[in-house]
């Protein structure tokens, strides 16, 4: 929009030089499409399969004008309207007003054919995926703390080749540097200052890599139970989830006796939509490779995950040792060998299947990051997070929930490559126009602008009580935990205990464990503050939107529920 | 507070007269004051005259009013601006506004006439009680006039990019600050966002520590959070502090605390006193007692449920059975509009006391008394297992029987009535 004012403004001060200044314009609405179209040229490369390259050209120069013009979407009849109040007020001449009518009106043909009909991108994504038979899936790593579930990522990251032979040299000379020579290979992952130093995953880490049949969003998360929150916000983001557990002696049963945080996890990702789960029994080389060991642990697991609610078949067990890279990429411990011939992380890897996506409904991207992007193309406010629903386009604009702004998509990143759309179940980053970033906050939800989401202040949900310290009554203060949002709550009323669909008991006094009940969740308004500032959460039914409608409860630093939004109450 | 002056007779009605002091006094004060109270105080009121011409006059008076109370508001107003220099004590901010008629005769203001004061720190007032002084208002003016009260506490609650400072007193927590910013997360390619964005919330921290924490005349700071805030947090102060060579905060580092809370939350304060090495600083203080009492509560209800009630219909049953070892209740109930409501509750705490048990009051200006108030204000730990079903059944066969012996000494065409039924 400024470039054109400030052309406006240019034809305005010398009228003789019209001539000129109109070459400028076509010169510059030349070079503007350029830059934009770079990335998109190379989609087809990265993200299209080789067989949609006849298209290839059609749908560039589309996606290439949508660059361009996007900024302008909403605004598509006002730049006319005010240009012509400006040239009006100005004298201009008649044929510069034509000029730029012309320009405009030839971008509001163009703007008619940019972005492809959501139905038509739809079909082209599901034509692509079956040809290719290459997916999208999330993967979140969980386990108690030091399992090892960084250092197995790092490990199976270089074994694949997405951690270059530099990286990983530097951080073994940075790791060994200060004594945590073990760690060299969580500090792929382990990025931040304070988990370098302290040798602890504070923050979930986001990376991607291949394996022949999928392309894998890896989620790494922090396994100290002071950081759940953190693993939340991954482990609703995720399809399936690898589960760490250490095999040395003593360190599998600390990790899953009550306070390990292994049966945490495991619920939580289970209650968050994961049914599939691959258990990696690492450190295995401590134990030389000790087939009893791994028996009884898979033993000790195999009933408990039942109880959590993984079937049995969606449940896979292996043994690993992360640091030797054994049973990583291949088997090649002679030990192993001899007792075991079951797959290899990435071939269980490879076989997840893929849950089907939910591109038809209305789009939601509730944002689990947001920064400021540094480099040339990527700069400005920019987002990251999984699309739950629908698609979204280069140049859609987008209403951050809760506020009342609308952005525009500026471009879209998904793996570090940059592409024309983005489908749901795609982890993305989106670089965004039109907003300032104070509007947009970890938690915010981007959706269309004809539907968003609603703001609650007060539902109804079912749950599901998990092991608990005291039981629940009415009025009990929590923690309610909305993808990467989390906020204080009040249970404010037991409305009944269901069994198998029938409701046992109405108005119960407590919820013992392993209940399912029905209960209404208040947001707790700040205290002292009188002025009424209602506290709200974007979040739908279950009914309407699945993953939007999930949650967790929490209260003093353990998951007492997990439940599913059945109705809001406003 | 100080007890300027009190006459009260025996049998409950009398009047005291107060003046309050600090923010907490104004606490009290609201809490003392209920509907139909006269309350006497200096006044500020726009008195008009009209002349015979007809032109009309209005000034200014200060003049000494009787309000019957209809309507009080507390603010704790912890937002307020002034920005006195470092770790000095503050002026009272909160603000107690009464509104009522005018009972008593005035030179400029007619009886019956609506007006609203304030009541302000260190100006006398005095209250009258209509229904009478009972023993929980009596309670309350004999701990707040106590000279030397209190243990004050400060608070920081914080996590990556959210921080609550808050001070503590004997009845009431305030929220200085909040303290919300933006920490972009952990990234592929580059954490200087997030190490940029942590040293900027840091020291927001920091200068409003300097500006709201009065840290000299603090018992302890505390500093609350999950994972490693609080000590980046702690170094962060201290390593300013000594750049900045403030020989102050530097003097006042054994008072403070670090501790771990599961939440950044302010709800996550409760967790954080109960912490031994806290508690210890503030043995007896009364929020520390609320808070184990609720606590307590909680614990009871998951190992015997049948000993921990809740709900004020129960708590009743219980009480009377004798039933209570520990009641908790909210002050939030003795605040009710209606003096019958609250009789039946201070009824209940000095049932409770003459058995011998403990009752607390929870102030609900405190984190542990929201929760309390969350729970329906009342709850109680009773001495033994009482199975609230079986009571309920009791009470309703006791009702049952009284209905029915009214029956009976009632008129006989009752019983005529009900054994034609049993013929038809």
């Amino acid at each position: 929009m400024s470039t054109f004012s400030l052309l406006f403004f240019c034809i305005a001060v010398d009228t003789e030089y019209t001539t000129k200044a109109k070459a400028a314009v076509s010169q510059k609405s030349a070079s503007l499409p350029g830059k934009p179209r770079t990335p998109i040229a190379t989609t087809p490369k990265s993200k299209l399969q080789p067989r949609t390259q006849p298209n290839s050209p059609n749908t560039s120069s589309k996606a290439g004008s949508s660059g361009t013009n996007t900024p302008h979407k909403a605004g598509t009849k006002s730049p006319l309207t005010v240009a012509q109040q400006d040239l009006a007020g100005l004298h201009l001449d008649q044929d510069v007003d034509d000029a730029e009518r012309e320009r405009e009106k030839e971008k509001y043909k163009e703007k008619a054919a940019i972005s492809m009909k959501t139905e038509e991108l739809i079909a082209k994504v599901r034509k692509e995926e079956e040809e290719s038979g290459k997916k999208n899936i999330s993967l979140i790593v969980v386990g108690h703390v030091d399992a090892g579930k960084s250092t197995l990522m790092g490990r199976l990251l270089y074994d694949i080749g997405e951690l270059t032979e530099k990286e990983k040299n530097a951080n073994e000379r940075g790791s060994k540097k200060i004594g945590k020579g073990s760690f060299a290979f969580a500090w792929g992952l382990d990025a931040l200052g304070d988990e370098r130093d302290r040798g602890v995953t504070i923050d979930i880490a986001t990376t991607h890599f291949a394996t022949p049949h999928r392309n894998y969003t890896l989620l790494d998360a922090p396994g100290h139970r002071d950081f759940i929150p953190a693993m939340i916000s991954g482990a609703a983001q995720a399809d399936v989830a690898l589960m760490v557990v250490d095999g040395s002696p003593g360190e599998f049963e600390a990790g899953f006796e009550r306070g390990g945080q292994t049966r945490e996890h495991a619920w939580l990702v289970r209650s968050l939509g994961v049914k599939e789960i691959i258990i990696g029994v690492n450190k295995m080389d401590v134990v030389s490779w000790s087939q009893d060991r791994y028996d009884d642990i898979v033993e000790a697991l195999k009933p408990f995950l039942v109880s959590a609610g993984f079937s049995a078949a969606k449940t896979t067990f292996m043994p690993l040792a992360a640091m030797e890279g054994t049973n990583v990429l291949e088997n090649n411990a002679e030990d192993l060998k001899s007792w075991y011939d079951g797959p290899t992380l990435i071939t269980a890897l490879d076989k997840v299947e893929v849950p089907s996506r939910p591109y038809e409904s209305p789009l939601r991207i509730p944002v689990s990051n947001v920064f400021k992007g540094q480099t040339a193309i990527a700069s400005g406010v920019a987002v990251s997070g999984r699309l739950c629903s629908g698609v979204v386009q280069v140049g859609d604009r987008l209403r951050a929930v809760p506020g009342d702004e609308v952005a525009t998509v500026r471009t879209i990143e998904v793996d570090e490559d940059s592409s024309s759309y983005a489908v749901a179940g795609q982890n993305v980053t989106l670089y965004l126009s039109g907003i300032d970033s104070i509007h947009l906050s970890i938690g915010t939800v981007l959706c269309p602008t004809s539907l968003p989401v609603p703001l609650v202040n007060k539902f109804i949900t079912q749950i599901l009580v998990f092991d608990l310290q005291s039981p629940i009554i009415a009025g009990t203060a929590v923690e309610l935990f909305h993808h990467s949002m989390n906020l204080p709550a009040t249970i404010s009323k037991l409305i009944n205990i269901t069994e198998k669909g029938q409701i046992t008991k109405k108005n119960p006094r407590v919820l013992q464990k392993g209940t399912t009940a029905t209960v209404e969740l208040t947001l707790r308004s700040n205290p002292g503050s009188s002025s009424g500032r209602i506290p709200s959460i974007p979040l739908e039914t279950s009914q309407d939107n699945k993953e939007m409608g999930r949650i967790l409860v929490r209260r003093n630093g353990e998951t007492i529920a997990a439940g599913v939004v059945t109705e809001i109450l406003g | 507070m100080k007890l300027v002056n009190k006459h009260i007779e025996k049998d409950g009605s009398g009047y005291v007269t107060l003046r309050p002091e600090d923010d907490e006094d104004m606490w009290h004060v609201y809490n003392l004051i209920s509907e139909g109270d006269h309350v006497r105080s200096l006044a500020v009121r726009r008195v008009q005259t009209v002349s015979s011409t007809g032109s009309s006059d209005s000034y200014r008076v200060r003049t000494n009013l009787t309000l019957e109370v209809t309507k009080t508001t507390f603010s704790s107003a912890a937002s307020s601006s002034q920005s006195t220099s470092s770790g000095e004590k503050k002026d009272p901010t909160a603000a107690l506004q009464i509104s009522g008629k005018v009972v008593e005769e005035n030179d400029y203001v007619k009886m019956g006439a609506y007006h609203t004061l304030d009541l302000e720190a260190n100006r006398d007032f005095r209250l009258t009680k209509t229904s009478g002084w009972d023993s929980i208002a009596l309670e309350r003016i004999q701990e707040s006039t106590q000279e030397g009260r209190g243990a004050e506490v400060g608070a920081i609650v914080c996590g990556e990019g959210t921080a609550a400072i808050c001070l503590l007193s004997e009845h009431m927590t305030t929220v200085r600050q909040r303290i919300d910013t933006s920490v972009p997360r952990k990234r592929k390619g580059g954490t200087s966002g997030h190490d940029k964005a942590m040293e900027n919330f840091f020291s927001t921290v920091y200068q409003a520590v300097l500006r709201l924490i009065p840290y000299q005349d603090l018992k302890a700071i505390v500093i609350a959070s999950p994972g490693f805030t609080r000590d980046s947090l702690y170094d962060y102060i201290f390593q300013q502090a000594t750049l900045t060579s403030n020989k102050p905060l530097l003097s006042s580092r054994s008072k403070w605390v670090k501790v771990h809370s599961n939440t950044s939350h302010v709800h996550g304060l409760v967790e954080a006193l109960r912490a031994p090495e806290v508690a210890k600083m503030l043995q007896g203080a009364k929020f520390a007692r609320e808070g184990a009492g609720l606590d307590k509560f909680h614990k009871m209800l998951a190992t015997d449920e049948l000993r921990a009630w809740y709900g004020p219909e129960h708590v009743a049953l219980a009480v009377d059975r004798g039933a209570v070892g520990t009641l908790l209740i909210s002050d939030d109930l003795f605040r009710s509009s209606n003096p019958s409501t609250r009789n039946h509750y201070v009824q209940m705490v000095e049932a409770v006391r003459s058995r011998g048990g403990e009752s607390l009051i929870f102030s609900s200006m405190h984190e542990s008394g929201q929760q309390l108030n969350m729970l329906t204000g009342i709850a109680a730990i009773l001495t033994y297992p009482l199975d609230i079903e079986v009571v309920e059944m009791e009470e309703r066969e006791e009702k049952e029987r009284l209905e029915k012996e009214k029956k009976k000494n009632g008129s006989g065409l009752v019983v005529d009535d009900e054994e034609e039924d049993e013929d038809q």
